[in-house]
C-alpha cells in the first residue's frame, strides 16, 4: 500500500489524530480532517485513492460525501463508518458504490485490510459490511 | 405535583429517555474508540521506540491524551446516571442551576449536530424548585428542538433564567425568529404534557430585532407545579 494517499474523515480530532499516526507509521499517507466540508474541500485540491469517512458528522455527513465523491471523484474509493449503523444507511451507502460499511470500533488491521483490497479492485467490485 | 398526570407523560418520557440516552450512548463509544485508537497508537510508539529514548516523551503524552478521554467519559457517564435519576420520585425539591447544567450536558450533542453554539447562563443564586425534574428536562429538551429547529448553523443560542415578581423563566434566545410551538405536533405534545406535568407555560416571543426566543415559563415562586394546574 505504498504510495497510497488517504483521506481519513470524523468529527472527533482526537481519534482522527490517532487514526492518522498509526496509518503513517504502516507506511499509508494519510490525511484527517474533522468534517465533510473540509474533505470535500481537500477532495478538490488533491488527489486521494481512498476516503474513509464517518457517517453521522454535523453539517455534511459520510453519504453526503459519498454522493459527491461518484459525482466529481468518481476514481475515489470510499469507506463508511459508523458508530450506531442502521440497515438503511447501509443500504443506501452500498447502492452509492461504497467500497465498505464498517462499524466502530474499527479495527485498524481491519481498516487495512479493507483498503488494501478496495485499492486492488475497480471501484464497485469488492463491498462487504 | 399531580401524580395522576405523570402517566400520560410515559410515551413522550420514553421518546426523549430514547433519544437522549442513545445520544449519550454515541459520544461514550466515541470516546471509547478514542482511547482504543490511542492506546493502539501507544503499542505501535512502543514497538517502534524498543531501546531509544524518544519514544518515551510521546507515550507520556499518549497517556495524557487517555486520561483526559477517560474524564470526559467519566463526565457523560455522570450526565447519563442524573438524567437517570430524574424519574425518580415524580415530585422533589431541586435546584434550577443544578437542573439546567445537567439540560446543558444533554444538550451539547444535539446542538453540536445542528451546528449551533449553546450559550448556557446559569442563575447566580440558587433557584429551588418544587415539582418533576423529569418533566423539566423533558420540557427545555422540547423548547430546545424548537429553537435548533429555527435557527441556522453557526448561530448562537443562548439560555439563561430570568426572576421578576416572583416569577421564574427559563428563556432560550436566538439571533433568528423562532416559529410557533405547535408546527411540529410531536414537539408540541411533548412539550404540552410536560408543561401540564409541571404547571408551567411555553411560548415563543420575538425580540423586536429579528430574532426569538422560546420561553418556559414555571410559574410563580419559582414552584415547578406544587399542585395541580
Amino acid at each position: 500500500m505504498e504510495h497510497l494517499r488517504l483521506l481519513f474523515v470524523d468529527d472527533e480530532e482526537e481519534l482522527v489524530s490517532a487514526v492518522v499516526e498509526r496509518l503513517e507509521l504502516r507506511g499509508i499517507d494519510a490525511v484527517g480532517v474533522t468534517s465533510g466540508d473540509e474533505a470535500l474541500h481537500r477532495l478538490r485540491e488533491e488527489r486521494f485513492d481512498v476516503v474513509v469517512i464517518d457517517v453521522r458528522m454535523p453539517g455534511i455527513g459520510g453519504i453526503d460525501v459519498l454522493r459527491t465523491v461518484n459525482r466529481r471523484h468518481p476514481e475515489v474509493k470510499v469507506i463508511l463508518m459508523t458508530g450506531h449503523g442502521s440497515a438503511e444507511d447501509s443500504e443506501i451507502g452500498r447502492r452509492l458504490g461504497a467500497i465498505a460499511y464498517l462499524q466502530k470500533p474499527v479495527d485498524l488491521e481491519d481498516l487495512l485490510t479493507t483498503i488494501d483490497r478496495a485499492t486492488r479492485s475497480p471501484k464497485g467490485d469488492e463491498r462487504d459490511g | 405535583m399531580a401524580e395522576g398526570r405523570r402517566p400520560g407523560l410515559q410515551r413522550e418520557g420514553l421518546r426523549f429517555f430514547g433519544a437522549v440516552g442513545a445520544g449519550l450512548s454515541h459520544e461514550l463509544s466515541n470516546v471509547f474508540n478514542i482511547i482504543n485508537e490511542l492506546s493502539g497508537l501507544q503499542q505501535d510508539i512502543a514497538a517502534a521506540a524498543q531501546g531509544g529514548g524518544a519514544g518515551i516523551a510521546r507515550l507520556s503524552e499518549l497517556a495524557a491524551r487517555i486520561k483526559s478521554q477517560v474524564a470526559r467519559g467519566e463526565e457523560i457517564n455522570r450526565s447519563l446516571h442524573r438524567l437517570s435519576h430524574s424519574v425518580d420520585e415524580a415530585a422533589e425539591v431541586f435546584d434550577l442551576g443544578e437542573a439546567l447544567a445537567l439540560f446543558g450536558a444533554l444538550a451539547a450533542r444535539p446542538a453540536r449536530l445542528a451546528e449551533v453554539e449553546l450559550e448556557l447562563r446559569p442563575p447566580a443564586d440558587p433557584i429551588a424548585l418544587s415539582g418533576d425534574p423529569f418533566a423539566l428536562q423533558l420540557a427545555l429538551h422540547a423548547c430546545l428542538k424548537a429553537v435548533l429547529g429555527a435557527v441556522g448553523s453557526g448561530r448562537r443560542v443562548e439560555v439563561r433564567t430570568e426572576s421578576a415578581s416572583g416569577r421564574v423563566r427559563v428563556v432560550l434566545a436566538s439571533a433568528d425568529p423562532v416559529p410557533g410551538l405547535g408546527s411540529d405536533p410531536v414537539l408540541a405534545s411533548m412539550l404540552g404534557l410536560a408543561c401540564a406535568v409541571l404547571g408551567a407555560a411555553a411560548r415563543t416571543e420575538p425580540d423586536g430585532h429579528g430574532g426569538g426566543s422560546v420561553v418556559l415559563d414555571l410559574g410563580a415562586g419559582g414552584g415547578t407545579g406544587t399542585g395541580d394546574p
